[in-house]
């Protein structure tokens, strides 16, 4: 499966509230969103993946770092065929269109940057997929927007019901005599989601979504794991907007390529990945129960 | 509601699809019960689903399309109230259990429809407990949805239809997908829940041996209108007298024995056995089947005789090769269970065999690997030529925008379909789907053997017959046909060897007479009713028994 599912673990990030876990991925977002320099993207990486192998969701990561590298290739081969900005030029192409081609040294930088910030979200999405449990982060958001929530859930949900069914689609289609192109069944399982999608909705419809009201708040106390986890967060998401308001781990791609690096960006670094240790360090992370 | 209010109440209701001439329901006025329990039978298009959907709002509110007359559902009017106001009375089961889990997590599932309604954490908390423990899923609460069995899946979606303790529960064909035991298992949880909740319950099913034991009230529904309604004792009767496509297996042995009444359940075929001096024998243990290996029984008294085996193109005398060879297959998944441990198969040309088993016992993979679609982790695999396989769900071969496009015309003469050349494959009926698919991977000449995966899932008993037809052709021109299946009446209709796979491995081997006849889930209901006499498993061969006086 590409995308991550998620499955019940014994970790400090299984066991705090889908809401402290959902907070710390979506800092890790953050700083994706926030910076292009690439010794933070690393970070932040390298964060993602210290959390989720502490985890035990190191497996489900791989996959997600596999499925985003061809992305991450892409990106950075196509920029430079778009952008010809750049004092650097490294190959002058001919005329395309009636557009000339020429590829920059700083555009295929620019290019490698961009691919890095696609797989730093990749990965940290899949850090969200494994850890965070879809139930109970509708259970969080139904009194914000429950219908909206359900049906996010839900399309997260049918992501491997329709990769289960692409497969079986697959396999029948190499026991025809004749195998069809692939296109065409992929075509055929795109739609067999929209039937698999109009199931679903018809099994909402029979649970009562349609009359859904806003449903009563529920208190749970914090737990250690809550605490560390949300704490975690929290020092990503300060440190990162405090960062970038200092001006910290900024990058010039064009005309040249100007990639910030020192102190600051470094203590930027150590904090992303204090925030991923948190949950995990000493001995007040230790489960006193493993969950089933 | 008040006690004494109807669960249902129809008058005069009739329903067209949207771009449909025809009508789907027509004119159908019924009531049904509180705390009845209620079994719709029919043929396959008859308009049983349609009536189900129209019991909880879905027809017409969300498929579209125009209704005539009334339909009250524990008083709500089906005119002022969708399918999610409905839900508050009316629970809704449906065939596949994996399109109508909404949820990743068992205990969210079976909260989703109580916090829809805005119930407080702690009612929820309660209900989910208690109807956790009603359908025995309490062990699961903490699992996750796609984790779960096909059988376990359709007890949490049952539950979850009963959550908050409707007063009508609807389900259409809940058991299609499930092996004989978790198949009586659900009928009978049902049936408790009726007894002990007060729950009605409307049953739609094509196996009305496994329902009819448990019913109160048998509806039949022949092309949207009401044929028959009655208790279970007289519908048989009205089957019986209709052609027998109705009747179950013991209704039409008594009926073509000349006894009477007809009965219900084996227990009733039996006490009238006793009454009349027929009382049964026991299994015939001349059976010959072997237990993991050896040689293939030989036929019992009455049963099908076994056809010469021979390769229709080798001469008299030569050692034909197996169509399919197996030797110490096993399939091991990565950091998961083994699924096969060491099977030796050897079927040979010509030969039609039922491979049978639970859910889980490994069937399906067994034929997966003699096709090569899954490569075994050890042991080997000998084909004497190309393997045909129809995996369970017929829908994924078809492809195409047009049926002409899937297969050639033969094909589709083949299959039925002269004439539905432009037709959407997505438009074909269930059987019609089948058949098709079965003929585009036919479509590739002489096949060594022929492989179906549950080919009968929610299909009636004619429909059964023509594809037990359509195996004996395959059989009969050369090639070995294995179809993995759960059903007991079915395999002993066109096989003329079962394998019984226990979890992993083959756990008896031999003729339908002497594999189905002794079991009890893995039986046909005659045999059960005759208590294995003489292998009979047919109500033909179980009345000429009967006629013979053989069993005493």
């Amino acid at each position: 499966m590409i995308v991550p599912t998620y499955r019940e673990r014994a970790s400090a990030l299984h066991a705090a509230r889908a809401g402290a876990t959902a907070g710390l991925c979506l800092a890790f977002g953050l700083v994706c969103a926030l910076y292009a320099n690439p010794a933070i993207l690393l970070a932040v990486i390298a964060a993602a993946v210290t959390a989720g192998v502490a985890a035990g969701v190191g497996r489900e990561l791989r996959r997600a770092a596999l499925f985003a590298m061809p992305l991450a290739l892409l990106v950075t081969l196509v920029n430079p065929l778009v952008y010809r900005e750049g004092d650097t030029l490294l190959v002058r192409g001919g005329e395309i269109l009636g557009r000339r081609v020429d590829i920059t040294l700083e555009a295929l930088a620019a290019g490698g940057l961009a691919g890095l910030r696609v797989a730093a979200f990749v990965i940290v999405f899949g850090l969200f997929s494994a850890c965070v449990d879809p139930d109970a982060l509708l259970r969080m958001f139904r009194r914000l927007s429950y219908r909206s929530a359900l049906t996010a859930v839900l399309a997260t949900r049918l992501v491997p019901v329709m990769a289960r069914d692409a497969l079986r689609m697959g396999d029948a289609a190499r026991c025809r005599p004749e195998p069809p192109a692939r296109l065409a069944v992929a075509r055929a399982a795109l739609s067999g989601a929209l039937d698999r999608a109009v199931d679903v909705a018809a099994a909402l419809e029979v649970r009562g979504y349609s009359v859904g009201g806003r449903p009563e708040r529920l208190r749970r106390p914090w737990s250690r794991q809550d605490i560390r986890v949300a704490g975690g967060g929290v020092l990503v998401a300060v440190a990162a907007l405090a960062a970038a308001v200092a001006g910290v781990g900024s990058v010039e791609a064009y005309p040249r390529v100007e990639i910030a690096f020192g102190a600051a960006e470094a203590v930027l670094c150590a904090l992303l990945l204090a925030g991923a240790a948190l949950p995990f360090a000493g001995r007040g992370a230790r489960l006193g129960v493993a969950s089933a | 509601m008040p006690e004494e209010a109807a669960a249902l109440r129809l008058e005069g209701f009739s329903y067209r699809y949207p771009g449909r001439e025809a009508s789907a329901l027509r004119d159908l006025s019924l009531e049904i019960e509180a705390g009845s329990f209620t079994v719709l039978a029919g043929t396959s298009g008859s308009g049983k689903s349609t009536l189900l959907r129209a019991l909880c709002g879905l027809v017409p509110h969300f498929h579209g399309g125009e209704v005539s007359g009334e339909v009250e559902v524990a008083g709500m009017s089906l005119r002022d109230h969708g399918p999610g106001e409905l839900a508050a009375v009316c629970g809704t089961v449906f065939q596949d259990p994996e399109s109508q889990v909404v949820m990743g997590g068992v205990r969210a599932e079976l909260s989703l429809p109580l916090e829809h309604r805005g119930e407080s954490a702690a009612a929820v908390a309660r209900a989910v407990e208690e109807v956790a423990l009603a359908l025995g899923v309490a062990n699961l609460l903490d699992r996750r949805t796609d984790t779960l069995s096909g059988g376990e899946l359709q007890r949490v979606a049952i539950a979850a239809a009963l959550v908050h303790r409707p007063a009508l529960l609807v389900l259409d064909e809940p058991t299609s997908q499930l092996d004989p035991v978790a198949g009586d298992e659900l009928i009978w949880l049902l049936r408790r829940l009726n007894e002990e909740w007060g729950t009605a319950v409307v049953i739609a099913e094509h196996r009305l041996e496994r329902c009819l034991p448990a019913a109160d009230r048998v509806i039949a529904i022949e092309d949207g209108s009401v044929a028959c309604d009655a208790p279970p004792a007289e519908f048989l009767d009205w089957a019986v007298r209709g052609g027998g496509g109705l009747a179950t297996p013991i209704a039409r042995l008594f009926s073509l024995a000349g006894l009477g009444p007809l009965p219900r359940s084996v227990k009733d075929a039996r006490a009238v056995l006793r009454r009349t001096g027929l009382t049964p024998a026991g299994p015939d243990r001349r059976d010959g089947a072997r237990q993991g290996g050896g040689e293939t029984g030989e036929a019992i008294d009455g049963a099908r005789p076994r056809r010469s085996l021979r390769h229709p193109r080798l001469g008299r005398g030569a050692k034909a090769p197996a169509a399919i060879e197996t030797r110490g297959l096993w399939y091991e998944v990565e950091n998961g269970p083994r699924i096969l441990a060491g099977v030796d198969l050897r079927v040979e040309h010509g030969e039609r065999v039922a491979l049978m088993g639970r859910n889980g016992a490994g069937k399906s993979t067994l034929l997966r690997v003699v096709k090569g679609l899954a490569e075994p982790t050890r042991g080997r695999v000998e084909r004497a030529g190309e393997v045909a396989l129809l995996l369970q769900s017929p829908g994924d071969y078809l492809i195409h925008e047009h049926a002409i496009e899937e297969a050639g015309p033969d094909a589709l003469a083949a299959a039925g379909l002269s004439g539905r050349e432009r037709a959407n494959p997505r438009d074909l009926s269930g059987g019609e789907r089948q058949r098709l698919a079965l003929e585009v991977v036919l479509s590739g000449g002489p096949s060594a053997a022929v492989c179906l995966d549950e080919p009968t899932r929610g299909m009636d008993r004619a429909h059964k017959d023509a594809l037990a037809g359509r195996i004996g052709a395959l059989a009969d021109a050369g090639a070995a046909v294995i179809v993995a299946t759960h059903d007991t009446e079915f395999a002993s209709s066109f096989a003329d060897r079962v394998v019984l796979m226990g979890q992993s491995v083959v756990i008896a081997d031999g003729p339908p007479a002497a594999i189905l006849a002794g079991g009890w889930h893995f039986s046909t209901e005659v045999a059960r009713a005759l208590d294995g006499a003489a292998g009979a498993l047919t109500p033909e061969h179980g009345a000429r028994l009967i006629g013979r006086e053989l069993v005493r």
